[in-house]
C-alpha cells in the first residue's frame, strides 16, 4: 500500500515501561512504530523508566520515530498498605508520598506531550504498571488504549490481573491478544475489551527446504520456555532418529541444569547448545521442525517465524495465542500442556515424514501471512477510526 | 442527511421518572453516532413531554414521537418507533432499562466484522428493590463466547431460549426487506418478533458482552405479563404464539427446531403454569387442561425423552386428565427432592404411578427406575405429606394430614413416632415440639393427628421471627426422616393469639398461610389497633438509620464469625496453636482415601496393632458420617478442630492418599504412607498437569509429598514410576508390600492348602447362593454423567442377568466418587457393593474380577483368579488422557474386550481361562506384587510398634 492511500496521519503515543527494555513487548513495540511512521503517522515511544541494568536492548540508530523516559532512576517501590501497622510504618509513608509526588510531576510532563497532539491523537499503553502514569496525565481528546500482552491465564495468576480490571476498567479500548482471551476478559465484566494480533516480524525470500535433520528451539532458557520439558521429550525421539540433531539456541540461568539433565537422559551427544543467535532467519533456514515448549505464552512470535520459513512446529498448546499461530494437524502439531508423550509422538511423526513436512511447512508458510503487517496496519488503523465513530 | 450508525428505538408507557435515565444511557454510549427515537404510548403522566424536551435539548440526535392510540402493549411503538428510524442498524430499548455504555461499540464492530443481520448480546437482570442489586444474566451460557452462525439451525439453543428482542442490534434494511414487524393485540409479542428475525437473518452474531440491563422490580404495583401467569388469556396468548412459530418453522420444513422448541415448551413454559395449579379451583384447572391437551397432542414424543422424568410425567399426566396423580406429581415438580407419589413395582420396574400400564407411551415416560428412589432408605426420601385437615380452635390447631408411603418404604409393622416441629424459618432461632397423637397405616399412606396449643406454648420473640415453618417429623423404627406439610386443597382459618417475649405490641397473632413451595407456614401479625401502630413504628426502625445500622452491624458480625472458622484460620490453629502443644506418645491418626472410608491398608494395619493388643490411642478420621468406623477408636471429622489438634499431636500419621496438602508435618511425627494401588496411570510428576506448573508451582506440591517419612512398596515396578513420580528418597521406601493385600495372600494359600475354596460370611450376607459363581465388576473413577449425571454401566445390565443369571452373581462397586442405580429386576442377580468401605472381602469372595484401568487388578492378581479387562474407551482413555507407564494390552493376564458382546463371549469361555491366562498371571504377580507375601502388616508392626506391647 502506498502513503497515499494510508489513513489520515496521527499522534501515535506508545508508552511502556521502558523504551528499550530487552523482551516481546519492546521488539513489537518498535517494529509497529516504524510500521506507523512508514505510513505516515507521527509516532512518539515514552517509557517511563529507564531499562534495567543488563537488559538493554540497543536502539537502532536511524529510528523513524522519538523516544522519552520519564524518570533518569527508578522511583521508589512500595509495599501495598494491608494492615494497621502498615499505616503506622512512617518511613513506608514518606516514600509513598514521595512517589506519589513524582508521579504527579512525571504524568505532567507526559500531559505536556499528549496536549501538542493534533485531534485524533491515540495513546497506546502497552503495560499495565505504566497505565498508572498515563491514568494521571490529561488525555483529554485522545483514545486511549490499553494492551494486555500475554494470555488471560497468564494475567489471572498474577498481580497484573487485579490491576488490569482496576486501570483499563475506562480506557477507550483494552486489547488483548486472541479472541480468545478476549472473551474472557469480557466475561470478567470487561464490556471495553477487543484483541488484535501480533503482526510477522518477517517473511523471509528463502524458506527452509526441511532437509537438515535438524529440530530447532530459539528462546531465553528459562523455566517458563520449558527446555527441560523439550529434552525429555527429545530422549524419547532421539533413540530412533540418531541421524537427527536437537539445536537449542539462546541463554540463560538455567543452561547448567538443562545440560547436567541432557547428560543424565543420555542424550547430550545429539544435543548441540547454539548460544544467542544474532541470525534467526538463518537458523530456521537450516531446521526442519520448531519445536515451542513453553509452560506459558501470549502470542509467541518465534513460532510465527518458523512458519513463515516454511518450518512446521510442535507445542504445547499452553495459550489461545498458540493455537491461533498453528492449526493442529493442518499446519503444526500440538500437544497438551506438559504432556511430554505426545509432544515426542509428534516431534517422531514429523521427523519420520519429509512429505508431511513439506506439505505442514508449505502450509505454514501460507497461513502465517494472515499476520503479516500488510494485514495487521490496516486492522489498527480502523480500529482508530472505529474508536472516533 | 448523514446516516447515524444506530438508532435505538426507546420506547414509554407512563413512566415519566425512569424515561431520562434510559435515553441518557444512549446518549452516553461510547459510540457517538447514534440517535434516540422516542415513541410514547400515549402516556398519561407526561412521558411525551420528557421526551420532547429531550429531543429539543439534543436535535438532530433525539427525537420523539407518539402512537395515534393507546395500543395497550410494546409492539405497536415498537412498529411505529422502526418507521421512523434511519440508522444503519436498529435496537430497543424499554423506558424503565438500561443499555451498556459500550453496547452500541461493541454490537456495530461484530457487526461489521461479520456482515452479521443480527448481532445479539448478553442481558443482565437487575432486581433493583434488592439490597446488592442482584444480577442475573439472561441465558449466560448462550453468551460464553463470540460465536458467528451461518443460519439460527445451527444453534437451535438460541432460537428457542433466547426469545427476547431488545438485547439485539438488527440491520435496518434487514426489519425493512423482510417486513419484520411485531404482531399487534397478543401477549409475548417479543416471542413472534424474534422467531420471525431469527428465521429470516442470513448471519448472526452472539458476543459475551453485556449489552442491556434489564431492571426488574419485585414489588412493582403493577406486575407486568410475565407475572399475572394465573390469567387464562395469558396462557392461552403464549399457545397461540406457540403454534404461529411452529406454523413458522413447518412451513420451513424445520423438525429439528420444533423438537427443540416443544423439548423448551415441557421444559420451561409448561412448567411456569403447572406450578400454580395446586393453588387454583377447579373451574381453572378444567380449563387449563382443556386449552393444553390440544397443543400437547402437537408435541413430539422424542420431546419427553429429552427433559427431566418428572416434567414429562407431569406433561403426560395432564394430557391424560389424571388429576388424581398429576396434582402430587407437581409437588415433585416443584420440590424436587421429593417423592410425592406412592410409585409401583412393576415387572422388576419401578413406575410413578399405578394405571397407564396399556399404554407404551405412558408406561415409558412413567418409568421413574433410573432415578433411584427403590435404592434409598427411608431417612434419604423426602416424602409428601399432604395435610387433610386444619381446624383452629381459639388458642390451639389440630391438623390431620398423610404421608405417602412409595414402594412401602415405612413397614406396616414399624414402629413409628412423630413430633411436629415449628421452627423460625431465619436458621439458628427458636423451635417448638409438638406430638404427633396418631399415626397409623392407612392404605398406601401413613395418616396422621396432631394437635398443638400454639397460644401456651409457641413463643416468638418477634420481629426478626415473623415467619414459621412446620415440619413433621418421623422416626421408622429409629430411622429419622423429615417431612414437610403440604397444603392442597386444605381451607386454612383464623390466626391464633400468641404472646411474643417482645411483648404483644410487636404482634399478637399467628396466621397460617401457604409457602411458594406450597407448604403449611405461619406469620406473625397484628390485629390490635396498638399492634398495628406499633408495627408501623418497628418498621420504620428497621428501615431507617438505626436499623440499617443494626442490620449491617448484624452482617460484619457474621461476616467475622465467618472469617475466625475458615480455612485460614483453622490453619493457623494448627501451625501456631497446636503444632506448639506436646506430641502425645503412642498416639496414631488413621485416615483412608480423605477420610471417606474405613478401608485399605489403614485399616488392615489398624486391625493388626489391635490384633496385637498393643498400646495405644487410635485416632481415625471420618468424612461426612463416622458409620462404619472402628468403634474402639477416637473418631474425629475430617478438617475440623480435634482432627487437626489429633495430627499436630501425633507420634505417627498413617494413610493412604494424603493428609490436607498445607498441614506441615513436625519432625517429631512419622508418616507412613501406605498408598493405594500400583500405578497404570501416569502419577505425581509424571503427570502432564504438574509437568506444566511452574517450578514454584511444583515445590509447593514436592513439600507435600517431603511430609512422606516411610512410603509402602509392592514391587519393583512401583520404584520406578510412583517412587520417581513422587521423587522420593530411595531410604523412604518400604518394600514389604501392602497390609491390605495380605489376606488375598492368606486366602490364596489357604486354598491351595485345602485344595478349593471358601466362602467367607460376606455371602451369605448377600444372599449369594451356593451354586452360584461370584463375579466383581469393579471399574475406575470415570467424570462423564449420563442422564441423570451418574455414571452408566458400559453393558445392558438386565440382558447380563437374563443370560447370566442363572451361573452368575454379579456384584458391581462403582469407584467411591460414582454411583450406579441397578434396576430391582436384576435383584439377587446384579448386586450393588458400591457402599462397603473395603473391598478387600469383596475380591476374596469374587471367583473373578472384570475391571478396565482400576488397580484393583494389581490387587485382585494375587488370588491367582481369572480377569477379564473391559475396556471400551482404551483409545481415549490412553491417548487423551495422562497417560501410562505400560501398554496394559500388552501385560493383561486376561482378555481385553472393547465391547458388550465381546464381553458377554469373555464371559462365556470364563472356566477356561482360568488356565489360558496361568502362565500370564504368574508373570503378572511377579511384576506387580513380589513383595506381598502376606506379612506386611505384620513386618511394619515389628518395625514401628513392637515396643508398644504391653
Amino acid at each position: 500500500m502506498t502513503k497515499s492511500n494510508a489513513a489520515e496521519p496521527r499522534d501515535i503515543f506508545f508508552v511502556s515501561n521502558s523504551v528499550n527494555e530487552m523482551g516481546g513487548v519492546t521488539s513489537w513495540s518498535h517494529q509497529m512504530a516504524r510500521l506507523f511512521s512508514e505510513r505516515g503517522h507521527r509516532v512518539h515511544i515514552v517509557g517511563v523508566v529507564p531499562p534495567p541494568e543488563g537488559r538493554v536492548h540497543e536502539l537502532a540508530p536511524d529510528v523513524p520515530f522519538k523516544t522519552t523516559t520519564l524518570y533518569t532512576e527508578h522511583p521508589p517501590s512500595v509495599r501495598p498498605v494491608r494492615s494497621l501497622k502498615d499505616k503506622l510504618n512512617l518511613v513506608e509513608q514518606r516514600r509513598r508520598a514521595a512517589r506519589e509526588a513524582g508521579m504527579q510531576e512525571q504524568a505532567a510532563k507526559m500531559s505536556a506531550l499528549f496536549r501538542a497532539a493534533k485531534p485524533g491523537g491515540v495513546v497506546i499503553v502497552t503495560q499495565v504498571w505504566a497505565m498508572e502514569w498515563v491514568a494521571l496525565a490529561d488525555t483529554a481528546g485522545l483514545t486511549v488504549i490499553g494492551m494486555s500482552h500475554e494470555s488471560f491465564d497468564t494475567c489471572r495468576k498474577s498481580s497484573r490481573f487485579a490491576r488490569v480490571k482496576r486501570f483499563y476498567e475506562d480506557v477507550d479500548r483494552m486489547l488483548t491478544l486472541t479472541r480468545e482471551d478476549a472473551d474472557r476478559w469480557i466475561r470478567q465484566r470487561m464490556d471495553n475489551v477487543g484483541f488484535m494480533p501480533n503482526p510477522l516480524p518477517f517473511f523471509p525470500e528463502v524458506p527452509s527446504d526441511r532437509s537438515h535433520k535438524c529440530v530447532v528451539s530459539i528462546g531465553r532458557l528459562h523455566e517458563e520456555k520449558g527446555v527441560d520439558l523439550l529434552l525429555e521429550a527429545w530422549a524419547r525421539v532421539a533413540p530412533q532418529h540418531p541421524d537427527w540433531t536437537l539445536r537449542i539456541y539462546g541463554s540463560g540461568e538455567e543452561e547448567e541444569a538443562l545440560r547436567k539433565q541432557a547428560a543424565e537422559l543420555g542424550i547430550a551427544d545429539t544435543v548441540d547448545w547454539m548460544g544467542r543467535t544474532g541470525d534467526v532467519p538463518g537458523a530456521l533456514r537450516e531446521s526442519a521442525v520448531f519445536a515451542l515448549s513453553s509452560r506459558g505464552e501470549g502470542f509467541p512470535l518465534a513460532p510465527m517465524e518458523a512458519m513463515a520459513t516454511a518450518v512446521p512446529c510442535v507445542a504445547f498448546d499452553v495459550a489461545p495465542g498458540v493455537h491461533e499461530i498453528i492449526s493442529d494437524g493442518v499446519d503444526g502439531l500440538l500437544a497438551p500442556p506438559g504432556n511430554i508423550t505426545e509432544f515426542a509422538r509428534h516431534l517422531d511423526t514429523l521427523m519420520s515424514d519429509k512429505d508431511l513436512r513439506d506439505t505442514m511447512g508449505e502450509t505454514a508458510r501460507t497461513n502465517i501471512q494472515r499476520f503479516s503487517t500488510e494485514e495487521i496496519v490496516p486492522r489498527w488503523e480502523s480500529l482508530f477510526a472505529l474508536l472516533e465513530r | 442527511m448523514p446516516v447515524p450508525d444506530v438508532s435505538v428505538v426507546v420506547i414509554v408507557y407512563n413512566d415519566a421518572d425512569r424515561l431520562p435515565t434510559a435515553i441518557q444511557s444512549v446518549l452516553d454510549q461510547t459510540l457517538r453516532d447514534v440517535e434516540v427515537v422516542i415513541v410514547d404510548d400515549c402516556s398519561t403522566d407526561g412521558s411525551f413531554e420528557v421526551a420532547q424536551r429531550f429531543a429539543a435539548a439534543h436535535p438532530g440526535r433525539v427525537r420523539a414521537f407518539q402512537t395515534p392510540e393507546n395500543s395497550g402493549a410494546v409492539g405497536e411503538p415498537r412498529n411505529v418507533g422502526i418507521e421512523h428510524t434511519q440508522g444503519r442498524y436498529v435496537m430497543f430499548l424499554d423506558s424503565d432499562d438500561v443499555l451498556e455504555l459500550n453496547a452500541c461499540r461493541n454490537m456495530l464492530e461484530a457487526a461489521e466484522k461479520t456482515g452479521s443481520d443480527i448481532v445479539s448480546g448478553l442481558c443482565v437482570r437487575l432486581h433493583k428493590d434488592t439490597r446488592n442489586q442482584k444480577r442475573d444474566e439472561w441465558y449466560a451460557w448462550l453468551y460464553s463466547t463470540t460465536r458467528t452462525v451461518e443460519s439460527v439451525e445451527e444453534f437451535p439453543d438460541l432460537f428457542v431460549w433466547d426469545t427476547l428482542s431488545t438485547n439485539k442490534c438488527y440491520r435496518r434494511e434487514f426489519l425493512i426487506e423482510n417486513n419484520l414487524r411485531f404482531p399487534k393485540g397478543i401477549f409475548y409479542e417479543d416471542l413472534i418478533f424474534i422467531a420471525g428475525a431469527y428465521l429470516s437473518a442470513r448471519r448472526i452474531t452472539l458476543i459475551p458482552n453485556q449489552v442491556y440491563f434489564w431492571h426488574v422490580y419485585q414489588r412493582a404495583a403493577v406486575k407486568s405479563v410475565s407475572n399475572r401467569r394465573h390469567e387464562m388469556t395469558n396462557y392461552t396468548h403464549r399457545l397461540e404464539i406457540h403454534r404461529r412459530i411452529d406454523a413458522l418453522l413447518a412451513e420451513r420444513g424445520l423438525d429439528d427446531m420444533k423438537l427443540a422448541k416443544d423439548v423448551k415448551f415441557l421444559k420451561h413454559d409448561l412448567v411456569l403454569y403447572l406450578r400454580d395449579l395446586p393453588f387454583r379451583d377447579d373451574a381453572y384447572r378444567q380449563e387449563f387442561a382443556e386449552l393444553s391437551r390440544e397443543y400437547l397432542a402437537s408435541i413430539a414424543p422424542e420431546a419427553y425423552e429429552r427433559v427431566q422424568p418428572i416434567q414429562a410425567i407431569c406433561a403426560y399426566l395432564l394430557q391424560q386428565g389424571d388429576w388424581d396423580n398429576l396434582i402430587p406429581a407437581v409437588d415433585t415438580l416443584i420440590n424436587r427432592a421429593k417423592v410425592s407419589s406412592p410409585l409401583t413395582e412393576r415387572d422388576g420396574r419401578i413406575y410413578w404411578c399405578d394405571g397407564h400400564f396399556d399404554d407404551a407411551f405412558g408406561r415409558e415416560v412413567l418409568d421413574v427406575t433410573d432415578v433411584g428412589y427403590h435404592e434409598k432408605p427411608v431417612n434419604q426420601l423426602f416424602l409428601r405429606n399432604q395435610l387433610t385437615r386444619f381446624r383452629s380452635s381459639g388458642r390451639s390447631v389440630a391438623l390431620t394430614g398423610r404421608i405417602t408411603n412409595p414402594l412401602g418404604v415405612i413397614p406396616p409393622d414399624a414402629t413409628l413416632k412423630g413430633r411436629l416441629e415449628f421452627s423460625a424459618r431465619r436458621r439458628s432461632l427458636q423451635s417448638f415440639h409438638f406430638p404427633v397423637r396418631v399415626l397409623r397405616h392407612d392404605g398406601d399412606t401413613v395418616h396422621w393427628e396432631a394437635a398443638a396449643d400454639l397460644t401456651a406454648k409457641l413463643r416468638p420473640l418477634g420481629i426478626v421471627d415473623t415467619i414459621w415453618d412446620v415440619r413433621l417429623r418421623l422416626d421408622v423404627d429409629g430411622v429419622p426422616t423429615t417431612t414437610r406439610l403440604t397444603v392442597a386443597d386444605t381451607e386454612l382459618s383464623g390466626g391464633l393469639p400468641v404472646r411474643p417475649r417482645l411483648t404483644r405490641m410487636v404482634a399478637d397473632h399467628v396466621e397460617p398461610h401457604v409457602s411458594a413451595k406450597g407448604h403449611l407456614a405461619f406469620r406473625l401479625v397484628s390485629e390490635g389497633r396498638n399492634a398495628e401502630r406499633v408495627q408501623e413504628l418497628i418498621t420504620r426502625g428497621v428501615q431507617g438509620k438505626p436499623g440499617t445500622l443494626a442490620k449491617t452491624g448484624f452482617r460484619k458480625a457474621k461476616a467475622l464469625r465467618q472469617k475466625v472458622v475458615s480455612g485460614d484460620n483453622k490453619l493457623r490453629a494448627y501451625h501456631e496453636v497446636f503444632s506448639r502443644l506436646p506430641v502425645k506418645k503412642r498416639t496414631v491418626v488413621f485416615e483412608s482415601h480423605l477420610g471417606k472410608q474405613y478401608s485399605d491398608s489403614p485399616r488392615a494395619l489398624y486391625e493388626e496393632m489391635r490384633r496385637q493388643g498393643l498400646d495405644f490411642e487410635a485416632i481415625w478420621s471420618y468424612a461426612g458420617s463416622p458409620e462404619g468406623f472402628p468403634k474402639d477408636a477416637t473418631l474425629v471429622k475430617r478438617w475440623s478442630l480435634p482432627y487437626l489438634k489429633a495430627l499436630a499431636q501425633a507420634e505417627f500419621w498413617v494413610d493412604n492418599q494424603s493428609y490436607p496438602l498445607k498441614l506441615t508435618k513436625r519432625p517429631e511425627t512419622t508418616y507412613l504412607q501406605t498408598w493405594h494401588g500400583s500405578a497404570l496411570k501416569n502419577m505425581g510428576f509424571d503427570m502432564p498437569s504438574l509437568k506444566a506448573q511452574t517450578r514454584e508451582q511444583q515445590a509447593e506440591q514436592q513439600r507435600s509429598l517431603d511430609r512422606f517419612d516411610r512410603f509402602l512398596i509392592r514391587s519393583e515396578h512401583d520404584v520406578h514410576t510412583l517412587a520417581k513420580a513422587f521423587r522420593l528418597k530411595e531410604k523412604t521406601l518400604l518394600r514389604v508390600g501392602y497390609p491390605r493385600n495380605d489376606a488375598l495372600v492368606r486366602a490364596r494359600q489357604r486354598e491351595t492348602e485345602l485344595g478349593r475354596r471358601e466362602r467367607g460370611p460376606l455371602a451369605a450376607e448377600l444372599g449369594i447362593p451356593e451354586d452360584r459363581t461370584v463375579l466383581l465388576y469393579a471399574p475406575t473413577f470415570r467424570k462423564a454423567g449420563g442422564r441423570h449425571g451418574r455414571f452408566e454401566l458400559p453393558f445392558d445390565v438386565e440382558r447380563f442377568a437374563e443370560q447370566f443369571g442363572d451361573r452368575y452373581v454379579l456384584l458391581v462397586r462403582s469407584h467411591y466418587l460414582n454411583h450406579v442405580v441397578l434396576p430391582p429386576t436384576v435383584a439377587g442377580r446384579v448386586i450393588d457393593v458400591s457402599a462397603r468401605h473395603d473391598v478387600t472381602p469383596l475380591l476374596e469372595l469374587a471367583d473373578g474380577l472384570i475391571t478396565d484401568y482400576s488397580s484393583v487388578m494389581f490387587d485382585y492378581a494375587l488370588l491367582d483368579r481369572p480377569l477379564v479387562f473391559f475396556t471400551y474407551d482404551y483409545d481415549e482413555y490412553v491417548h487423551e488422557g495422562r497417560g501410562t507407564y505400560f501398554d496394559l494390552l500388552e501385560h493383561a493376564p486376561g482378555p481385553v474386550v472393547r465391547t458388550e458382546d465381546d464381553f458377554h463371549k469373555a464371559i462365556k469361555s470364563f472356566e477356561s481361562q482360568a488356565q489360558d491366562y496361568a502362565k500370564s498371571r504368574q508373570e503378572f504377580i511377579a511384576k506387580f506384587g513380589e513383595y506381598d507375601r502376606g506379612d506386611a502388616a505384620k513386618s511394619i508392626v515389628d518395625q514401628f510398634f513392637a515396643q508398644w506391647s504391653r
